[in-house]
């Protein structure tokens, strides 16, 4: 043991001697993020070996960026905040934010990553009229009220707000986060204030755009890495310019992680992106033509993934799925028929929709009842967690279901047995789902029939997920089918923004989620006290100081929200399949399976994992 | 056309003589010659179709099927959208005739279920000791009839308290072959809707072009060429997306084949028209101009049942062409959707990895949809054949 971490002072005072002497030698930042394996149940690696993982998209390879979960701060294994590509952040009251460069951290082409690239971004881009149209970020503003912001020092940048921000950490260490900061070594040549007006003339028309900012935006994606000569700061990088059949990703040979012997992290030093199509990839993964994969796979492809997993080399492990709810029905409050959106508007009939489902008949029948029997809520690992949010109106109860229907005002029916509307016209709901899965239109047909018992009729519309979210943020729906709450897992200082109107894509409130992005200027006022009370306790959060402050307003929107059966959850924590090749280590046999917050794997950090042959 | 009298002259009447004809004035024949050459067309038809034995085969084959979808629901143990959640992905479950070198006549072993945790599936033990005779003209699922008769008669029923899966189950316990069954109504029907409007398209249009010839022959022809351009999978997206989803899944139905005939009849219009412009100036037709006869009595007596071989090979080609359009559009997901049972519905319930390694029973359907085009093909080849029963 002390000979092992004199061996790692040693090699850590060679490396720091060896990049003092030489700046342009590949390697980590002087001060790089030490990764301590063993504290974390992971073993010490080899470098080396590639890495195959199967896509069906090109916009997928953004799937490099949130599963490699290199960010300015990032959540720990027990989901907490701290530094990763930034060295140290001070906050102070909340509001004032100083953020430290570990020193000697570059960039994935050599040059020096420094406050110059925070100051590029926020002067030239987001300050910018013609980059940044709609203003800052949401996520930026306090009361309509952006930062002040200061370079400290070559290494140090402030960011000041007058009132607190605590969603200013979140969002920079979110799954897709928020950018502050850009190559501006690279980027500087596509910016009109550092580059010769002819010279980007040019440019511009060589790369087939309107305007230089068009330019700007293309060649400066962080978020997907389409660029391959744009640098980074992810474990790896793009090598290939789209469109492709296979990416490759390279090792970034300047990352800022290390393990605790030293070893410069990425341990694999190649990761090839295969394009396929969504319905082959479990039939390819199951044929070992894959060494990692989740996206794409589904439940119920697993009991054929463990048949060939042992003549194809590979280990199939279950992660538990860390949405609040597999799938959720959204019943559509705005929806633009007034007599639907009284309907909807009823408490009664959201709960009576609720308690008319057999959660356990649909357990039983599509996840091999092992899902839990629950509503639209965050899961027991949460700190949040609270049975009476879970269980709330999910029993199975048809007689109680019927009396709050009768009660709503719906007791007329038609001679099919169906109920009536106050106007005449028979309950016909179309629910329209993206289609993605067979898994889907089953539970639906499922409902459809426990519904029958209800005198409600059910129709499945199966669209695509574009057209889908058009319709609903068009505020086109009567009822859709999406995903539950994605921060299952949430804790006190994460973003409650889920459980209010925030944006017209939520499928129960696009209009008020519309007339709250917007600022107003589109969409429609909330006319609930409920929602309004949930909208008001979610600006209260943006403001929370403390994490008491913040638990008890997620409680109450908690409450409210499941109380209120805004969405209606069917089961959760469902099974991921995950598919991993028997000779690739440090990947845990049990985790959670979600954008939020742990970024699919990019919680678990696949820069430790490594080939072991 | 230069033969054929001005159009603008007065017309005599349409005329034929009532004179009595007497055909052996001239050469008697004897009875048996008399029984050939005075057979009528039809009867010359079935002798030589009787001579094809595979297309006779082939036509009690599809007679049968066709008969079947009018019992369809009498004719399946269970109702097809009956659920069993314990029997979920059950394999097919054997009958048997003789118990412990007995014969107790046709009966199944119960399954036992068990659930696997290791591979996640259901199991399937059969129990051989209790076996569970099947019932016959019993009451089993009740059902309507087209929709309006209740009923509850089967033509056999599941072992009371057993099961009685020829075909096994598919993801939520549904009996294959109880849908199979009522899947063979959608299926085989639908051909025969979408060719009898692409028929009536295609002879009408393609009479008119070929006939008139002209400027309506040079309108035709283009409408045809700018049809058939227009790529068939993004025009029948289209078009289905346009069936609004409230739309009892029975019109959807209707719609689908109505697209089918009126995207199909282009082909056969084509054939019609280019026949007529080589029939139209044969003697015959000139000589049933001059006596007065209408253009359509000209193109449906004497110019159609010229080709009629033509038409019957290529209405026995169309069938199971719609056949399969219906399936490759419920196939890819664009034709009928659940819960209408169609057997291209079934396949597209089939297409994934899980059916093919693990529950390859689901792939049942295909066969139906083999053996329903192939008897289609001999079909059609014996009626050509017999269609033209003096070469």
């Amino acid at each position: 043991m002390r000979l092992q971490s004199i061996i790692a002072m040693v090699a850590s005072a060679l490396l720091v001697a060896l990049t003092m002497a030489n700046t342009s030698l590949a390697g980590p930042p002087d001060e790089p993020r030490i990764v301590d394996m063993p504290a974390l149940g992971k073993t010490v690696g080899k470098r080396g070996g590639t890495l195959r993982m199967l896509m069906a998209k090109p916009k997928d390879i953004r799937m490099m960026v949130i599963y490699s979960g290199a960010r300015l701060v990032s959540y720990n294994e027990n989901f907490k905040l701290a530094p990763d590509i930034l060295k140290s952040v001070d906050v102070e009251e909340n509001r004032i934010f100083t953020l430290r460069i570990r020193k000697g951290h570059k960039w994935s082409d050599g040059a020096p990553f420094t406050s110059e690239d925070f100051r590029y971004y926020w002067e030239d881009v987001a300050n910018n009229k013609e980059l940044a149209r709609g203003g800052l970020s949401n996520k930026l503003l306090v009361e309509g009220k952006g930062p002040k912001f200061e370079v400290i020092d070559e290494l140090t940048v402030r960011y000041t707000w007058e009132q607190p921000n605590p969603l200013f950490l979140t969002v920079l260490a979110g799954a897709r986060p928020l950018y502050i900061y850009k190559p501006a070594h690279y980027m500087k040549q596509f910016h009109v204030k550092y580059q010769d007006k002819a010279k980007l003339d040019q440019m511009v028309i060589d790369n087939k755009v309107q305007k230089w900012s068009s330019l700007h935006v293309r060649k400066g994606r962080q978020y997907r890495p389409e660029n391959p000569e744009m640098p980074t700061l992810q474990p790896w990088m793009n090598t290939t310019n789209p469109p492709s059949e296979r990416f490759i990703f390279k090792r970034n040979p300047y990352f800022h992680r290390v393990d605790n012997e030293g070893n410069q992290l990425p341990y694999i030093g190649e990761v090839y992106v295969t394009m396929s199509t969504s319905a082959i990839i479990p039939a390819k993964t199951g044929g070992g033509e894959s060494d990692l994969q989740a996206r794409y796979l589904r439940f119920d492809n697993y009991a054929f993934l463990k048949k060939a997993a042992k003549t194809r080399g590979y280990e199939v492990y279950l992660w538990r799925n860390g949405r609040g709810s597999q799938m959720t029905i959204l019943p559509n409050m705005n929806v633009a028929d007034p007599v639907w959106r009284k309907v909807m508007q009823d408490v009664r009939v959201r709960r009576a929709m609720s308690l008319g489902i057999d959660r356990s008949e649909i357990n039983e029948a599509i996840y091999f009842g092992l899902a839990r029997e629950v509503g639209n809520s965050v899961l027991p690992s949460s700190p949040l967690y609270k049975e009476e949010y879970a269980e709330a109106w999910a029993q199975f109860d048809v007689d109680l279901a019927n009396e709050l229907l009768d009660e709503a005002g719906l007791d007329k029916r038609s001679s099919d047995d169906v109920r009536l509307l106050p106007d005449g016209r028979e309950m016909k709901i179309t629910v329209e789902t993206a289609g993605e899965s067979t898994e889907e239109t089953d539970v639906l047909q499922l409902i459809t029939e426990h519904w029958a018992a209800l005198g409600i009729q059910l129709f499945t519309r199966p669209t695509q997920r574009d057209i889908l979210r058009r319709r609903i943020s068009n505020g086109d729906t009567i009822m859709s089918v999406w995903f539950g709450l994605n921060r299952g897992l949430a804790t006190p200082d994460m973003d409650p923004e889920e459980l209010a109107p925030v944006s017209p894509l939520q499928g129960t409130w696009p209009k008020w989620g519309q007339y709250y992005e917007t600022k107003g200027v589109a969409g429609e006022k909330i006319t609930l006290p409920k929602v309004q009370k949930l909208s008001d306790l979610y600006s209260q959060w943006r403001m929370a100081v403390s994490v008491e402050k913040q638990t008890e307003i997620w409680d109450q929107m908690l409450s409210i929200f499941t109380d209120q059966v805004y969405t209606i959850g069917i089961v959760s924590s469902t099974k991921q399949p995950i598919v991993v090749n028997k000779n690739l280590r440090n990947v845990p046999m049990d985790g959670i399976y979600a954008f939020e917050p742990t970024a699919y794997f990019g919680q678990y950090l696949p820069d430790t994992f490594w080939f072991d042959n | 056309m230069s033969a054929l009298p001005p159009e603008n002259t007065d017309k005599l009447p349409h005329y034929v003589s009532k004179e009595p004809f007497d055909m052996q004035s001239i050469e008697k024949l004897t009875p048996e010659q008399e029984k050939i050459y005075f057979a009528s067309q039809l009867t010359l038809m079935w002798w030589k179709f009787r001579q094809h034995r595979v297309a006779v085969w082939s036509g009690v084959f599809l007679a049968v099927l066709y008969l079947s979808i009018f019992f369809s629901e009498f004719l399946s143990p269970y109702d097809m959208t009956k659920r069993n959640v314990k029997h979920i992905y059950a394999p097919p479950q054997a009958v048997h005739l003789f118990h412990e070198g007995e014969f107790i006549g046709p009966f199944t072993y119960p399954y036992k279920v068990t659930r696997n945790m290791e591979t996640l599936q259901r199991e399937f033990a059969v129990n051989t000791k209790k076996p569970q005779k099947l019932r016959f003209f019993c009451r089993g699922d009740k059902y309507k009839w087209f929709g309006y008769v209740k009923s509850d008669l089967h033509l056999v029923c599941p072992p009371k308290k057993g099961s009685f899966y020829l075909l096994g189950t598919d993801r939520l316990g549904r009996d294959m072959l109880s849908r199979i069954i009522a899947g063979a109504r959608i299926s085989l029907t639908i051909g025969l809707i979408g060719i009898t409007v692409s028929f009536v398209l295609g002879i009408v249009i393609g009479g008119l072009a070929g006939y008139y010839g002209g400027w309506v022959d040079m309108i035709v022809q283009r409408m045809i060429e700018v049809l058939q351009s227009i790529p068939s999978i993004p025009l029948w997206l289209t078009l289905s997306a346009l069936m609004p989803a409230t739309w009892s899944p029975i019109f959807v139905y209707f719609g689908i084949t109505i697209i089918l005939g009126l995207l199909d009849w282009t082909g056969l219009a084509r054939a019609v028209r280019s026949k007529l412009l080589s029939l139209r100036e044969e003697d015959y037709v000139l000589a049933a101009r001059l006596i007065g006869a209408s253009p359509s009595r000209i193109i449906g007596r004497h110019l159609v049942p010229g080709f009629m071989s033509h038409l019957i090979a290529s209405a026995t080609i169309t069938i199971p062409v719609m056949i399969l359009g219906e399936t490759a559009l419920s196939f890819l997901g664009l034709g009928l959707r659940p819960p209408v049972t169609s057997w291209g519905v079934l396949l597209n319930e089939a297409q994934d990895i899980n059916v093919v390694a693990v529950y390859p029973w689901l792939m049942l359907p295909v066969v139906p949809v083999i053996f329903v085009i192939i008897a289609f093909n001999f079909l059609g080849d014996g009626l050509r054949d017999a269609a033209d029963p003096y070469k």
